[in-house]
C-alpha cells in the first residue's frame, strides 16, 4: 500500500501549487494600460451610431483595393473611421482572456443588444448576409479556383466588417488563456462577436475591477464554466416564465453541463495537474546533462502544442452537408488511438446538428412564398435554440474526446503524437466554425422578417457560443500537454530499464 | 432534458468504485436513468452520470464519477477519488473475488478520500439468489467492522438501488447539519448554493432512516 499512501500524501500540496499555473493564467503586464484607453474612448462610443444604411449589397459596391488579408495592421484600421480607436486598447483587454469566459450566459442577450445599438459596429444580419452572398457568388462561378473566390468575397464584403476583423485577427492567439497560438489564421467573425461583448463589458466595468478579480483568483477553465452555469440556473430558476419560453431560452452553460462537458472537464483537469506535477518532481530529480537532455525533449512536446495552424478560410459552409465528412475527419485524425466510442458520440451529436439544419432549412426554402409564422418554418428562437444546444453537446463531446484521450494515453505505453491531437483540435475547431456559419445562415433565412433588433442578439448569441466554444476546445487540448510529457517519461523510463 | 429543476441546493460528489464486472455502470444506469443495460461496455478511466434527489426536503445534485473496475485503469482512476463525499463501493454476490477484493478498495477510499467522506458497500446482483457466493451475513459484518453503509441491490430489478444513493446522500446530510462535515473545506466533494431557492423547511426533528442500512 505504500503507493496509495505516496499518493495521498502529495494530495493537498499539489493542488495548491499548480493552482498557479493554471490556464487560465494571463501576463499582467497587458492590463495596465486599459483603464486609460478606455476613458479616451467612452464619449466617442456615445456619439457614434450603428450604420443602419449599410446593406449587404452596398457593402458590396466598395472598392475590390479593400480586399486585404484579414491581418490588416492597426495602423489600416485607424484610417478606417475610427476603428483604431479599438485597436489601441482591444488587445490589452482581450489578453487578459478571462473577459471571454466571464461573458458565458451572461445576460449576454441585453449586453449584445446594448453593445449593437451604442457601438458603430455592423450589426451581424449584415455579416451573416454576406456568409450567404458568398454562398451565392460560390455557386455562381465555375469552380475554378473556389478558394481564391471565396477570399475575395471576404475581401469584397468586409471593407468595413474586414478591417475591423482583421484588426482583430492578431488577437486570436491571445483570447486562447493558454497564450498558445493554435488557431493563428482564423475564427475572425467569431472574434468580431466577442470583441463586442468584451467592449460592453469594459463599458459596464470601469477599470475591468470585475474583469481582473477573475484573474486574480487563477480560476481554472471548469471553475469559470461552472460558475457561468450556476448564474444561470438562477437565472432559469428567479424568472417566471410561461412554459413556451423555456423551451427556446437556451443557455450554453447550463447544456454544456447536461451533456457532461463540465465533469470531464474537471476530470481533465485534474488528470492534467497530477502529470504536471509528475513531471516536475521528476525533473528535480534529474541533474545536469539528463535534465538538460529530457528538458529538449520536454520542450519538442511542447512544440507540438503551439505550432498548429488553422485557417478558418478554407471553412467552406457548402461542405459536409450531412456531417459525414467531419466523421471521416475525425476517424482520420483518431486513427490508432482506441477511442471510438466517444468519438461516436461525437460524430453523432454533429450529424445531428446537420440534419437539424437540414430540417430547420428545408420547409421555409419550400414556403418562401408564404407569409406568416407557419407551422412547419423554424422561429428564429428555435433555431437559435438549436444552434447553441448543438454547439454545447459538440464542445462537451470534444472535451470529453480529449478526457478519453488523456485517460488512454495515461494507461498505455505506446507513444501518442502530439501532431494527431493538434490535428484534431482543427479538426474540431473547423466544425464549430462550420456549424455557426449554417446555424446562422439558417437564423438569417428564418428571420428574414424580422426586425435587426430580434435577429441581431440571437446571431450574435451563436457567433459568441461558437467562439467560446473553440477556446474550450483550444484549452482542453493544451490540457493534454502535461499528459503527453508525463507519458513520455514513463515510456523512458520503461525502455532504459531493458 | 425539458423542464428540468434547478433549484437544488447541494451538489454531492459521488464515487463508485469496485472490481471490473461487479455491475458499477448498470448500478449508475439504473440509477439515472430507471433501466437496466443488459450490454454494458467496460468503462474506460471514469463516466458520468447526474441525478437530482430530495434528501430531508432539500433537493441535492448528485454527481456521479463511475471509475473503471480493470486493474489497468486503477492508476488512473485513483486521481478521481479525491473530493468524494460519498463512494459505493461494490462487489458481486455470486463471486467471492470482487469480495475478497474489498479491502484493498477500502484502503484506497480511504487513503483518497477526506475522513468524512461517506461509504456506502453495495452488494449486486441481488437478484441472482440461486448463485451466491457471499452471504448477507458476512459482508454485514464486514461492513459493520469498517462503519460503512451496507446495503444488497440489483441493478438488473432495481432493487434498493435508489436507497444505495439516498442512504449515502442522508448520511452525507446529517453530517452536514451536525457540523462534522465542513463544507468550506476545499474536499468536502459537497458544494452549497445558498443563493438557490429552498424547498421545504428542514425539520430539525427528522429522523435519520434506518431500515436496512447498518448504521
Amino acid at each position: 500500500m505504500s503507493e496509495n499512501e505516496a499518493s495521498a500524501a502529495e494530495g493537498p500540496g499539489e493542488a495548491a501549487e499548480i493552482r498557479d499555473a493554471s490556464p487560465t493564467d494571463t501576463p499582467d503586464s497587458s492590463s495596465p494600460t486599459a483603464p486609460d484607453s478606455l476613458t479616451d474612448v467612452a464619449p466617442t462610443r456615445k456619439a457614434r451610431r450603428r450604420p443602419e444604411t449599410i446593406t449587404a449589397a452596398e457593402v458590396e459596391e466598395t472598392p475590390k483595393a479593400e480586399e486585404q488579408p484579414a491581418k490588416t495592421t492597426s495602423e489600416s484600421t485607424v484610417s478606417q473611421g475610427g476603428w483604431g480607436y479599438w485597436g489601441s486598447w482591444g488587445k490589452s483587454i482581450l489578453s487578459t482572456a478571462t473577459a471571454t469566459v466571464a461573458t458565458v450566459g451572461q445576460g449576454l442577450t441585453q449586453v449584445i443588444e446594448k453593445a449593437e445599438t451604442s457601438l458603430g459596429i455592423p450589426s451581424p444580419t449584415e455579416v451573416s448576409a454576406q456568409v450567404e452572398e458568398e454562398q451565392k457568388q460560390q455557386g455562381s462561378s465555375p469552380a475554378d479556383d473556389a478558394g481564391s473566390e471565396k477570399d475575395k468575397a471576404v475581401g469584397d464584403g468586409s471593407s468595413a466588417v474586414g478591417s475591423a476583423m482583421g484588426m482583430l485577427s492578431s488577437l486570436t492567439s491571445v483570447v486562447q488563456s493558454t497564450g498558445k497560438t493554435v488557431i493563428t489564421g482564423g475564427l475572425d467573425a467569431l472574434e468580431f462577436i466577442g470583441k463586442k461583448t468584451m467592449d460592453v463589458i469594459a463599458e459596464g466595468d470601469p477599470g475591468f475591477k470585475k474583469t481582473k478579480g477573475l484573474m486574480n483568483r487563477n480560476a481554472t477553465l471548469s471553475q469559470v464554466l461552472r460558475e457561468a452555469k450556476e448564474r444561470e440556473e438562477l437565472q432559469t430558476a428567479q424568472t417566471e416564465m410561461s412554459e413556451s419560453e423555456k423551451k427556446v431560452v437556451a443557455h450554453y452553460g447550463m447544456l454544456f453541463d447536461e451533456f457532461q462537458g463540465l465533469s470531464h472537464l474537471e476530470a481533465l483537469e485534474i488528470l492534467s495537474r497530477e502529470s504536471e506535477s509528475k513531471v516536475k518532481s521528476v525533473l528535480t530529480t534529474l541533474s545536469g546533462d539528463k535534465r538538460v537532455q529530457l528538458r529538449e525533449e520536454l520542450d519538442h512536446i511542447k512544440e507540438s502544442f503551439s505550432l498548429v495552424e488553422f485557417d478558418d478560410e478554407e471553412v467552406d459552409e457548402k461542405k459536409d452537408e450531412d456531417g459525414s465528412e467531419f466523421d471521416r475527419d475525425i476517424s482520420e485524425a483518431l486513427e490508432g488511438l482506441s477511442v471510438s466510442a466517444t468519438a461516436n458520440k461525437l460524430s453523432k451529436a454533429c450529424k445531428n446538428a446537420c440534419s437539424q439544419i437540414t430540417h430547420m432549412t428545408q420547409p421555409e426554402k419550400e414556403e418562401e412564398e408564404s407569409e406568416g409564422d407557419g407551422n412547419k418554418a423554424a422561429s428564429v428562437e428555435e433555431v437559435h435554440a438549436a444552434a447553441i444546444r448543438s454547439l454545447a453537446e459538440l464542445t462537451a463531446r470534444s472535451i470529453e474526446l480529449f478526457h478519453k484521450l488523456a485517460e488512454t494515453i495515461l494507461f498505455s505505453s505506446s507513444s501518442t503524437d502530439a501532431s494527431l491531437l493538434s490535428q484534431l483540435t482543427v479538426v474540431l475547431c473547423k466544425e464549430i466554425s462550420l456549424l455557426s456559419k449554417k446555424f446562422t445562415s439558417c437564423l438569417t433565412t428564418a428571420g428574414s422578417n424580422e426586425k435587426g433588433d430580434v435577429l441581431n442578439p440571437l446571431i450574435t448569441g451563436v457567433f459568441l457560443e461558437a467562439s467560446n466554444s473553440a477556446s474550450y476546445i483550444q484549452d482542453a487540448f493544451q490540457l493534454l500537454m502535461p499528459i503527453l510529457e508525463i507519458s513520455h517519461i514513463q515510456r523512458r523510463a520503461e525502455s532504459s530499464e531493458q | 432534458m425539458t423542464a428540468a429543476p434547478y433549484n437544488y441546493s447541494y451538489i454531492f460528489k459521488y464515487i463508485i468504485i469496485g472490481d471490473m464486472g461487479v455491475g458499477k455502470s448498470c448500478l449508475l444506469h439504473q440509477f439515472t436513468e430507471k433501466k437496466f443495460m443488459a450490454d454494458c461496455p467496460h468503462t474506460i478511466g471514469v463516466e458520468f452520470g447526474t441525478r437530482i434527489m430530495e434528501v430531508h426536503g432539500q433537493k441535492v445534485k448528485l454527481q456521479i464519477w463511475d471509475t473503471a473496475g480493470q486493474e489497468r485503469f486503477r492508476a488512473v482512476t485513483r486521481s478521481y477519488y479525491r473530493g468524494a463525499a460519498g463512494a459505493l463501493m461494490v462487489y458481486d454476490i455470486t463471486r467471492r473475488s470482487t469480495y475478497n477484493h474489498l479491502s484493498s478498495w477500502l484502503t484506497d477510499a480511504r487513503n483518497l478520500t477526506n475522513p468524512n467522506t461517506v461509504i456506502i458497500l453495495i452488494g449486486n446482483k441481488a437478484d441472482l439468489e440461486a448463485q451466491r457466493d457471499v452471504t448477507y451475513e458476512e459482508a454485514k459484518q464486514f461492513a459493520e467492522e469498517n462503519g460503512l453503509l451496507f446495503l444488497e441491490a440489483s441493478a438488473k430489478t432495481g432493487e434498493n438501488v435508489e436507497e444505495a444513493f439516498l442512504e449515502a446522500a442522508k448520511r452525507i446530510y446529517q453530517n452536514i447539519q451536525d457540523g462534522s462535515l465542513d463544507l468550506n473545506a476545499a474536499e468536502s466533494g459537497v458544494q452549497h448554493k445558498p443563493s438557490a431557492p429552498q424547498g421545504g423547511r428542514l425539520n430539525a426533528d427528522s429522523q435519520p432512516a434506518k431500515e436496512g442500512c447498518s448504521c
